[in-house]
């Protein structure tokens, strides 16, 4: 998804899950035309790692806001998508088990 | 006003598809027009798989040449863009003995349409799927053209190739209503105003349905929702889509190039509703029956689900081409799950029609509207996914 980021380079990490960095970004917005943080996420694939945005998007707002000369507050920002916080496959079936269990 | 010679309602794979296809054949002059991003329908809603191991005669052949021209399309500009076709392969499980039995004839039928499928002992199955549990599987029927790619890296590979020729796709743009004049498509009225056109082509997923409407022509589409789910990423496990056949709405998983497992299953849905409409007990219902192949899986992590809807047909199969009583008017949709797959061959398909009055492979002059009015649905032997 992002860049590769060589030893020692200086670059500045935007994404932290999937190591995409601020040119990246840059370049992106510049080459694809993106206007909108829906297309940003899925070129780049920001908010699509563990922390699910919480990092990269509030800080990408900011970057493609400045680049299509709006407010940050007039970018709608990506649909947020359950289960929130990645959860474990084991605890997600016990929650069919235990609903069994409530209506048994 | 805007003039252009080809306008595309549309910016899926098979808008894009369709206009990359236009453009090589030497069409510039061209607008595709997108309600939202681009992508934004069905196209960034899949779960990425591309196959030809189907059950009619048109969507073996269709498929057939679209993942020809996948393969084509990696070698070149598109490839260069970032576009990928990654022949992993699918593998379908039989628990039953009649499904064993019925997949040993569509290998026939597939190996008389030129797809080289196979059934697979559980030793081979062993050796394309390692880490698989086969406690009560039989067989398994395996698709060595089958395949995957993320479809925002087609997207943007189209979308490149696209504007470096110059050619507007305009995002955030939703076609209102299809201009008319004396039976002739002449435009389409938009949020930016009033495009003409010489050529309309209409490949909107089922707004294609909502824009055709006002002229007394009825599109058979449904918006079937469909969920799937995505994980976290580990190191490659197995390379193909595992089906798991025998188990009510067909679990499926398969890895991303990235390492993530995307998840789905059939599950019983209303058309129409929402698409964030989402069901708290999806998640657990499609991994459980996949747990007894995986037992690994119990302790990896959903990141988060969603829903894309299966614009879905009668028949299962696409309408193509034309429409009768209408010059200039041609729409692509109705792919019921395979719009993604088919994308490269919609493109070529479509694209033949525009300009050289039909389409090289006979099996697409099937899938026109008129085929609900003549009653000649297309038949499959067993509806798979």
């Amino acid at each position: 998804m992002g860049g590769e980021v060589k030893k020692n380079e200086n670059v500045t990490i935007v994404c932290r899950c999937r190591d995409v960095t601020l040119d990246d970004v840059i370049r992106a917005i510049e080459e694809y035309e993106i206007t909108d943080l829906e297309t940003l996420k899925r070129k780049l694939g920001l908010g699509m790692g563990p922390c699910q945005g919480r990092t990269c998007i509030p800080i990408v707002i900011r970057i493609l806001a400045r680049k299509v000369k709006k407010s940050p507050n007039e970018l709608m920002i990506p649909r947020i998508r359950a289960p929130i916080i990645p959860v474990q496959i084991n605890l997600l079936l016990k929650s069919i088990d235990l609903k069994k269990q409530e209506k048994g | 006003m805007i003039k252009t010679h080809v306008l595309i309602i549309g910016g899926g794979i098979s808008g894009l598809s369709i206009a990359y296809n236009l453009a090589e054949r030497g069409v510039k002059d061209l607008v595709v027009v997108e309600k939202s991003y681009i992508g934004s329908g069905s196209t960034g809603r899949c779960a990425t798989g591309i196959r030809a191991s189907f059950t009619s005669e048109e969507h073996v052949v269709l498929m057939k040449h679209s993942i020809e021209l996948w393969k084509k399309y990696v070698k070149g500009e598109l490839g260069k863009n970032g576009l990928y076709y990654d022949q992993s392969g699918y593998v379908w499980i039989a628990s039953k003995e009649e499904t064993v039995d019925m997949f040993k004839k569509l290998v026939e039928l597939h190996n008389s349409l030129g797809v080289p499928t196979k059934m697979m002992d559980l030793d081979e199955l062993k050796e394309k799927v390692p880490p698989i549990n086969t406690n009560g599987v039989l067989a398994a029927m395996y698709d060595p053209t089958a395949g995957k790619s993320y479809p925002f890296d087609t997207l943007f590979a189209f979308y490149k190739a696209l504007r470096s020729r110059g050619i507007r796709i305009e995002v955030h743009t939703p076609a209102k209503k299809l201009l008319v004049r004396n039976n002739k498509v002449i435009g389409a009225e938009t949020s930016k105003g009033t495009i003409e056109a010489d050529v309309v082509v209409v490949a909107a997923g089922s707004m294609t349905r909502d824009l055709l409407k006002p002229l007394g022509i009825n599109i058979p589409i449904d918006n079937v929702p469909r969920h799937v789910m995505v994980t976290e990423a580990y190191k490659p496990a197995f390379g193909p889509l595992v089906v798991d056949w025998d188990t009510p709405g067909a679990p499926y998983i398969i890895q991303t190039k990235e390492g993530n497992f995307y998840i789905g299953r059939d599950i019983e849905e209303e058309p129409e509703l929402s698409l964030y409409s989402q069901r708290i007990d999806y998640m657990p219902t499609a991994l459980k029956p996949l747990i007894r192949f995986f037992p690994w899986l119990e302790n990896i992590r959903v990141l988060r689900y969603w829903i894309g809807y299966y614009v879905t047909t009668p028949d299962h199969h696409p309408i193509y081409g034309p429409i009768e009583g209408f010059d200039n008017l041609y729409i692509a949709t109705g792919y019921s799950g395979h719009g993604y797959m088919m994308g490269p061959i919609t493109g070529k398909v479509i694209a033949e029609w525009i300009l050289d009055g039909k389409p090289s492979i006979p099996q697409a002059m099937r899938l026109t509207l008129e085929r609900f009015k003549k009653g000649e649905l297309i038949k499959e032997l067993a509806v798979i996914g």
